[in-house]
């Protein structure tokens, strides 16, 4: 029984007018945990960064494995989305707003990990290139301030990419509060009247957004990989790192993506939209992505194994067999081993078995990050200087507020916008044949055709 | 021509004695981690003694490599820094210019040689030590990077110096602290484009080699193997 | 004053106490009047003396100006004065040539050490509670006056006693002067690592009581026994410079270097051919390799009178050492002493070698014997020499027979200088009860440490660099040399130099001891014993003894102008046999050898409380601010001890526990740890760290010195906990909080 247009506003709306119990307590600890951090931040910028684990030489640890972690989970949002749409796949119609929001949220907080984790904070701001009293610019050759234009661009065009297709749902909200609300959401709905002028407007720049964002999202986390890869550090110095890390910066979105729709169909009541072919498809694609991560993972490893080069062997062997290996091996069963099992098997890919399957792949991308980062660091050329790194309470208490962070954000994101677009619900129950689709409300003009 | 400052470390003349770590820490202010933070792997050491074992009793053998910032002039640690903190001079040093450095850490990751060291914290002296500070050399605040200067401070009160007089520098008129305490001589400081130098004509020694040279980082300090070893045959 | 003079000057000074007060309270402290001139900005570069080990080196101070927080007649105010910045070698002093070693270096930070005596104080708790107040300088020497009247008045005289860390030159001088005046028995000059053995080696062997010198530069080949003459034996910095020499300073000629060492030292780490001989057996060694030479003639044999007579058996050849029976006790294969033989003989110039562990058995004499033989065999220009005296010198004391005394009789009042025997003295000789039996203790040293806590009452020295300082060079060179320096800051604290302060105490008991000091200051006899210097052939060439006595100021010290060595003749004396070393402790129930051996950065412990040298890694280790006990790995695989491990180990005096480090430089059978931690009480950096390995040698001495033989103590090992009990803090290879599995590389 398919849902009516009248059906799909309600549902979709109600949380932003209805909240539960559960929902605050979420809020509330996703706050506090926020709030930890903050204060950690705080004891952090009065006693000196010296209250993290770092020392010399692990210079990079959770700080950069977490950066890198975040930036990597934004991929799947807008790269799914964008994709999605541009191939057309209406089975995206209820996932594209989750994964815009993610990638969002989550490159926010990538953003401000570097901010936070530099010696002097307060002087984050000379990363900007303006016409400074000192004379010089930053310094373009750094893949440092690459990063600077790679994420700012990133977070422009992925916010646009994200508001663009809200604002006709701002307008639905609008049109149905009172009040501060309605004041509040005529502001963002920007003034759309639903004219075909105006959906031709939109469709036209979501078009442009997605063809543009998907070389961004690429660029992105090859720059981001490029940290690493333009140094001489033993097994960072590959080329196999651009892609290697935007295949792994996929993978973990799309588990990201899975888990947040998992969760959001279960506490929000979206059973009827949030349906199993969807995770069964998103399931597919992680499928392939792990089979692509193994593969590059492979090839690596291979590689390095096979030049034996003793300062690469040295970083090898931490990971494969010495100090790292529970790490390691840890991250090879959470991102190969359950999850293809799990989501080759179409009896246990449902919205369980998928979920399930992209925890361990959360958990294990994150593994990823921090055995490319830290076991390098700790080996490297001259064996007098190698060293060894343990968390402080303090990082670990950023690490954890940064999920705090990424929750509260994405918890407000649905209070205050539909987190699954109501007017592209509405466009696809006009289409005849494939996945039902939910048909516009009077007054919305089609924009798609039959499938 | 100008300057182009070098060193040359002689192996074979090094005798693990660490005078010029104890004389680098007193010219260039460089603060004590203390048992705690050096146990956490914070102790800054601008030049160190490395010490390598091969072999085992009763045939052990042991190499010494005293290992300071190479000033390279391909040096990885510069193109990385976002400030140009990290920037080389027309001399051929490697410089670190502090007020410029914001903390990313780049380059000291990017260094092969782990030769830069961070400060974690604000330095600080139990009274009265700090009396004993070098004026002439800054002191580093919390989150900036510091290493090896090859002592710019000698090098450019010499400068001035001789530039007051209407001069040239003369080879040996001043050095490196670490060069000027080594008592075997392993450690000599000058201008490699200055051909009457020292340094330059031990620079082109045929027992010179660079130390990580296959990097590409073309580094300004030239080590000269040890003399050969042989083995007590036990019978 | 003029009416607007009055006004300007109050308004000024109201000005000024307004702007005072609003700074923070801190910097309300008054400003005193500078006591000298200096420009700000501009280094002053002044001559000093290194007093950190016997070697005498010439110093070069780097002074500037800079404002100090300081105490002037009880007020705290600022003062803007000359600060001492950076100590380097004297390029023109003989001994060191402008270079300096690492403990050189570090011993700019007593002078503005925290934990510095800054005023005279007064024991008010039990003796060596640590409980003292401050006393003001009249009081405290009106009070040691009176003990010391006192005590000669009523006849006991000679129970004054005065233990002090070795002092060359006139220092030392004036304490002798003083005691005999006084009718007090000599000085006790008292150190762990003293070279009775040496001294008394080289009077019987070339005819002085000295350290020797070694112009290595000259050398083809150097076989050294034991002595780590790179690191901190003798002379270290002028060895150093001439081995740079000897191997890299003659184009074409680079000489091989042969270490014979139990557990290979910073010095063993540079040789050529690294040799492991069994503990004691040196002297076997030596005389091993002297037989083949002997006996295949490879070197030309001097009659009579030479070194090798003071051996039993030379003359006959040393039939007791054949290779196959120095093979036996040594542990050294016989095709190696005959090669060694060999290269000795032919490789040019050659010399041999010994000092430190060898001599610190009850065999010591026999082995440093053996080697001087050996070494008047081989070397054919007497690379060995001894350094010229300008006066006489001091007589051979062995320092544990002195405080077997101390501990028997002791006196009535002590003065003490920078010793610490309740430290570093096997705790056989009871220091520590000795002391408590002495009624009153006068301390003059400028910290305090375990020793200097027991005293009564503290008068503190001037540092170093703010006194006059003279040193006479035992060894280090062929010229004499008498190194002197002016004091190179003004003094921070309210402290006072010891000699002026001896020189007080004399002219107050006036009779014999005012007759005999009669300088009004210390400068003043040091010019008098300076000055007749100017009459001989040397580095001052001036007219009149106040030209001398500026110059010798200026350019720190007069040495002499090159000239033939004093010639080296042995003693006529009965030879001696090989006696084998004796260990305390069975070797079924103390399997281990044990070498406690001086340490690079703290030498024999002095130098523990100045934390650049607690942060320089140890060359071979790596350990910061650490003890630890150097294991073979295959012990430790045996024992099941890992490094990092916390051990304890035990002798029949005592036990201690440190972290193990494996060590491929170590016999199976022999575990060493480093002298210089383990301190109860000296000083914020030192106290409560590590572990002292002196506190479990076994008093045995070397049975013809009575020198402490600080190799011959026998231990047990076992392991005692883990890495994390243990707290080893190392430089390479990771924090010590998660040490994991370390490649040895």
């Amino acid at each position: 029984m398919q849902p009516t247009a009248e059906q799909i506003e309600q549902d979709l709306l109600r949380p932003l007018f209805h909240s539960s119990g559960k929902y605050w307590v979420a809020v509330a600890i996703a706050a506090s945990l926020l709030l930890a951090g903050v204060a950690a931040f705080g004891y952090q910028l009065y006693a000196g960064i010296g209250v993290w684990g770092l020392n010399s030489p692990v210079f990079w640890a959770f700080d950069i494995t977490n950066f890198v972690f975040w930036i990597g989970i934004s991929h799947a949002g807008t790269l799914i989305s964008a994709i999605l749409r541009l191939t057309n796949a209406t089975w995206r119609r209820p996932v594209t707003r989750c994964a815009e929001a993610i990638t969002v949220f989550s490159v926010l907080i990538g953003a401000i990990i570097p901010l936070c984790h530099i010696g002097r904070p307060w002087l984050a701001y000379w990363m900007i290139p303006y016409p400074s009293e000192r004379h010089i610019w930053p310094n373009f050759r750094s893949p440092l301030a690459w990063d600077f234009f790679a994420i700012s661009t990133y977070l422009t065009g992925s916010t646009t990419f994200l508001y663009l297709p809200t604002i006709p749902d701002f307008a639905a909200v609008r049109d149905v509060s009172t009040g501060l609300r309605k004041k509040i959401y005529r502001v963002l709905a920007l003034g759309w009247q639903g004219t075909p002028r105006q959906w031709q407007r939109l469709e036209v720049a979501m078009h442009i957004m997605a063809v543009v964002i998907v070389p961004v999202a690429v660029s992105v986390h090859t720059i981001v990989s490029w940290d690493f890869a333009m140094t001489l550090v033993p097994m960072w110095h590959s080329s196999i790192f651009g892609p290697y890390f935007v295949a792994g910066a996929i993978f973990s979105g799309i588990a990201a993506l899975i888990l947040a729709m998992a969760l959001l169909r279960k506490f929000l009541h979206l059973e009827q939209y949030l349906r199993p072919i969807h995770f069964e498809n998103l399931g597919k694609l992680l499928l392939t992505m792990s089979l692509l991560w193994f593969y590059f993972t492979f090839a690596e490893r291979l590689t390095a194994w096979y030049g034996n080069s003793p300062p690469e062997m040295a970083v090898f062997w931490e990971s494969i067999r010495k100090h790292f290996a529970p790490l390691f091996w840890t991250m090879v069963v959470c991102n190969f081993i359950i999850p293809v099992p799990i989501l080759a098997i179409k009896r246990l890919r449902t919205i369980t078995g998928t979920a399930i399957a992209s925890a361990t792949v959360v958990v294990g991308m994150w593994l990823e990050r921090f055995l490319i980062v830290v076991p390098a660091l700790e080996h490297k050329f001259l064996p007098y200087s190698w060293g060894t790194y343990r968390p402080t309470w303090v990082e670990d208490t950023l690490m954890a507020s940064s999920f705090g962070m990424m929750a509260l954000l994405y918890l407000l994101f649905s209070k205050f916008v539909p987190m699954i677009s109501i007017w592209e619900m509405k466009v696809g129950l006009q289409s005849h044949g494939g996945v039902p689709m939910v048909a516009p409300a009077e007054g919305h003009v089609v924009l798609e055709g039959p499938q | 021509m100008a300057h182009k400052w070098g060193m040359v470390v002689d192996l074979d003349r090094c005798t693990g004695c660490e005078a010029c770590v104890v004389a680098c820490h007193a010219e260039n202010n460089i603060p004590t981690a203390g048992e705690d933070q050096a146990a956490r792997g914070r102790a800054k050491h601008w030049i160190r003694v490395e010490r390598y074992w091969e072999g085992d009793f009763p045939n052990p053998r042991v190499r010494f490599q005293p290992v300071l910032c190479q000033q390279c002039d391909e040096a990885p640690c510069e193109p990385v820094c976002p400030t140009y903190a990290s920037y080389h001079t027309p001399e051929g040093l490697n410089s670190q210019v502090y007020n410029r450095c914001i903390g990313t850490r780049f380059c000291a990751n990017a260094c092969p040689y782990n030769v830069r060291f961070f400060n974690f914290y604000n330095p600080a002296w139990d009274k009265p030590l700090q009396l004993q500070l070098n004026p002439d050399v800054s002191v580093r605040s919390v989150g900036v990077m510091e290493k090896c200067t090859f002592c710019v401070q000698r090098i450019k009160a010499a400068e001035i110096q001789a530039e007051a007089e209407k001069r040239e520098l003369k080879d040996g008129e001043f050095t490196t602290a670490c060069a000027q305490s080594c008592p075997s001589k392993a450690l000599i400081f000058g201008d490699l484009n200055d051909s009457a130098s020292e340094v330059a004509r031990l620079a082109s020694s045929n027992r010179g080699t660079k130390l990580l040279g296959e990097l590409g980082t073309k580094p300004n300090v030239t080590y000269l193997e040890r003399g050969t070893w042989e083995d007590a045959t036990h019978g | 004053m003029e009416r607007r003079d009055f006004i300007k000057i109050s308004a000024l000074s109201g000005v000024m106490a307004t702007l005072e007060g609003c700074r923070s309270a801190e910097k309300q402290l008054i400003r005193f009047i500078p006591e000298e001139e200096l420009i700000p900005g501009i280094a002053t570069i002044k001559p000093g003396v290194c007093t950190v080990c016997s070697a005498g080196c010439g110093l070069l101070v780097r002074v500037m100006q800079g404002e100090a927080e300081v105490v002037r007649h009880g007020q705290q105010g600022l003062i803007k004065m000359g600060l001492a910045k950076k100590l380097e070698g004297n390029p023109q002093h003989p001994v060191n040539q402008g270079k300096l070693c690492a403990r050189g270096q570090a011993s700019l930070q007593m002078l503005y050490h925290p934990d510095r005596i800054t005023h005279p104080i007064k024991r008010t708790g039990p003796r060596g509670s640590g409980e003292f107040q401050a006393i003001s300088w009249d009081d405290a020497l009106k009070e040691v006056s009176a003990h010391l009247g006192t005590l000669q008045a009523s006849g006991s005289a000679n129970s004054l006693g005065f233990l002090s860390r070795p002092l060359s030159g006139q220092q030392g001088e004036l304490m002798t002067k003083f005691l005999k005046a006084y009718g007090a028995p000599p000085p006790v000059w008292y150190q762990p690592f003293d070279e009775a053995v040496l001294r008394q080696a080289n009077l019987f062997s070339f005819g002085h009581a000295a350290l020797p010198t070694f112009d290595l530069h000259l050398a083809d080949y150097v076989i050294c026994f034991g002595a780590d003459f790179l690191g901190t034996w003798n002379s270290p910095v002028a060895q150093s410079i001439s081995y740079g020499e000897m191997r890299q300073g003659r184009p074409g000629r680079r000489a091989k270097l042969v270490q014979v060492e139990t557990r290979m030292s910073q010095t063993g780490a540079n040789a050529d051919e690294w040799i492991a001989c069994r503990p004691g057996m040196e002297g076997v060694l030596a005389l091993g390799i002297a037989h083949v030479i002997l006996a295949e003639k490879l070197a030309p044999q001097a009659p009579g009178s030479r070194p090798g007579s003071l051996i039993d058996g030379w003359q006959a050849g040393l039939p007791e050492y054949a290779p196959e029976a120095v093979e036996k006790q040594t542990g050294v294969s016989v095709a190696v002493i005959k090669r060694l033989a060999h290269e000795l003989a032919q490789s040019g110039l050659a010399v041999a070698m010994i000092g430190g562990p060898p001599l610190a058995h009850t065999n010591g004499l026999f082995n440093a014997l053996a080697v001087n033989a050996l070494e008047s065999l081989v070397d054919k220009s007497s690379i060995l020499s001894f350094t010229p005296q300008t006066g006489d010198a001091a007589p051979v004391q062995a320092t544990l027979a002195a405080l077997h005394t101390l501990s028997a009789q002791p006196p009535q009042m002590l003065l003490l200088y920078e010793a610490n025997p309740v430290f570093s003295a096997p705790p056989a000789t009871r220091v520590r009860e000795a002391l408590a039996k002495i009624p009153y203790i006068v301390s003059f040293g400028s910290f305090i440490d375990e020793t200097s806590v027991q005293a009564d009452l503290i008068l503190p020295d001037h540092a170093a660099l703010e006194s006059w300082i003279d040193s006479v060079a035992e060894s280090g060179s062929s010229r004499a040399v008498a190194s002197l320096a002016p004091p190179a800051v003004l003094p921070l604290h309210d402290t006072r130099p010891m000699p002026d302060v001896l020189l007080g105490l004399g002219r107050q008991l006036g009779g014999e001891v005012a007759k005999a000091l009669p300088w009004a200051t210390y400068d003043a006899m040091l010019r008098a014993a300076f000055v007749p210097l100017r009459t001989r052939p040397g580095s001052i060439d001036v007219k009149t003894d106040d030209d001398f006595w500026d110059a010798a100021q200026t350019q720190g010290g007069w040495w002499s102008s090159p000239s033939t060595s004093p010639p080296l003749a042995a003693v006529k004396r009965a030879p001696l046999s090989a006696a084998s070393p004796q260990f305390a402790g069975a070797a079924a129930d103390f399997p281990f050898y044990f070498l406690p051996y001086v340490s690079q950065s703290f030498a024999d412990g002095s130098l523990a409380h100045l934390p650049w040298l607690q942060e320089l890694p140890d060359v071979l280790t790596s350990a910061m601010w650490s003890s630890w006990v150097e294991i073979n790995p295959n012990t430790g695989d045996r024992l099941g001890i890992k490094q990092g491990d916390l051990v304890e180990i035990a002798s029949q005096q005592g036990s201690v526990r440190a972290a193990a480090v494996l060590s491929p430089g170590i016999a199976p059978d022999m575990v060493a740890m480093p002298v210089g931690q383990g301190h109860e009480n000296f000083t914020r950096f030192a106290s409560g760290r590590g572990a002292n390995p002196l506190s479990i040698l076994a008093p045995l001495t070397e049975q013809e010195t009575g020198s402490l033989a600080w190799a011959a103590t026998r231990v047990k090992l076992v392991r005692a906990g883990g890495p994390e009990q243990a707290k080893l803090v190392l430089f390479a290879g990771g924090m010590s909080a998660f040490p994991h599995e370390q490649e040895r590389r």
